[in-house]
């Protein structure tokens, strides 16, 4: 049991990714984060935005995503699309502001790749930010991390 | 330490449906803005159909207008699930609770409204048991008793349950209810041998599981 942690450990950090040693949830290093549960990916004036592992986990499986199209402005702790799970359509709010440029389609046909990979596929759209300093309101994956394990306490 | 937390029931007789959700949307704001605590309405509709969010209207089996013939209304909605049917003698639950402040995510509070009406059943005999994966909802045997849609906006909820005490079933005939073929609906007072109290007993009873599963202290009774 002890070298499987070590393994797993390693592989995680190999992959940067950060891995709670008590829950399930996956954290991604060098993303940002909001207190909704959405990450958003920086390059440049380019934000790809997505739902995290921990939101995917407590919604269920996503049978439907709501996408906003491409064009529409999007402003930081306003919804702009939802997705819906087990009866039920939960909203999904921007980290940032801007406006979309890119919506996955792929979540058309393919909603469950929001469940199965939250940080790569799973990707809801990409917005160009119309104001960076908004990153800064945002979580880091300690702080997010630490923001889940307090709300899973609650339960 | 667990935070004392109550929930604030507010019943109401037959009410329209329109006129519910312009409720809820109001309560869902003043909710997230922390001027109300945790809530939920108590009530029953006219006969209505309603759709949710994807619109899945291929699964209502006749017109709009042969609905109004029948005096029955259609809406379309922001809730999670496929059609439904809402009419008199059908006990309806909206809460408007903070997911967050419960520790609930949504698939956990849509199995906790489940649990709801199960427990409410099993007070008259009725053994009812959750669905399988993908379809939400009580069940007794393969006969649908209860069902669920909601919508999370900013972790607040709104829509609800919907539990069948003894609705006239043969609106059902005309939906594919929650887009399931082949499955029946029915009804507590088609599968209890027990008899049934007045509808309020029953909505209170609901009311009651609700504050114990999703874990509030107490309960203030508001009637409208």
């Amino acid at each position: 049991m002890a070298s499987r942690l070590l393994w797993a450990s390693r592989a995680a950090s190999y992959l940067r990714i950060s891995a709670f040693h008590r829950g399930l949830s996956t954290v991604i290093k060098d993303l940002k984060y909001a207190d909704t549960h959405e990450w958003v990916k920086v390059d440049g004036a380019s934000a790809t935005i997505g739902i995290t592992d921990h939101a995917q986990d407590h919604l269920g499986d996503v049978v439907y995503v709501e996408l906003p199209e491409v064009g529409v402005t999007v402003a930081q702790g306003k919804n702009f699309g939802a997705v819906e799970s087990v009866k039920a359509t939960s909203d999904v709010n921007s980290p940032v502001s801007g406006e979309v440029v890119e919506v996955n389609s792929e979540l058309v046909g393919s909603p469950g790749l929001v469940n199965g990979s939250p940080y790569e596929n799973g990707w809801i759209i990409k917005v160009k930010m119309s104001d960076t300093g908004e990153l800064n309101s945002l979580m880091d994956s300690n702080q997010y991390s630490k923001f889940c394990e307090e709300e899973d306490a609650k339960h | 330490m667990r935070l004392q937390r109550s929930l604030e029931a507010c019943k109401f007789g037959i009410i329209n449906y329109f006129d519910a959700l312009k409720l809820q949307e109001r309560l869902v704001s003043d909710r997230k803005s922390g001027k109300i605590l945790d809530a939920i309405l108590s009530l029953q509709h006219p006969p209505t159909y309603t759709l949710g969010k994807r619109q899945t209207d291929h699964n209502l089996l006749v017109s709009e207008a042969d609905l109004k013939t029948m005096g029955a209304e259609l809406h379309y909605t922001e809730r999670g699930g496929d059609i439904t049917f809402h009419g008199p003698r059908q006990a309806i639950l909206y809460p408007i609770v903070s997911l967050r402040d419960i520790g609930f995510g949504a698939r956990n509070y849509v199995e906790g409204l489940e649990s709801v009406m199960i427990e409410v059943a099993s007070f008259y005999g009725v053994n009812a048991h959750a669905g399988k994966t993908g379809e939400t909802g009580v069940w007794v045997g393969d006969r649908k008793i209860g069902a669920i849609g909601v919508r999370i906006s900013s972790g607040i909820t709104s829509h609800g349950l919907a539990f069948n005490i003894d609705p006239d079933l043969r609106y059902f005939k005309h939906i594919v209810p929650c887009g399931i073929p082949d499955k029946g609906v029915t009804s507590l007072k088609r599968e209890t041998e027990m008899e049934l109290p007045p509808d309020e007993v029953i909505h209170e009873q609901l009311i009651h599981c609700f504050a114990k599963v999703f874990r509030f202290s107490d309960i203030q009774w508001k009637k409208q």
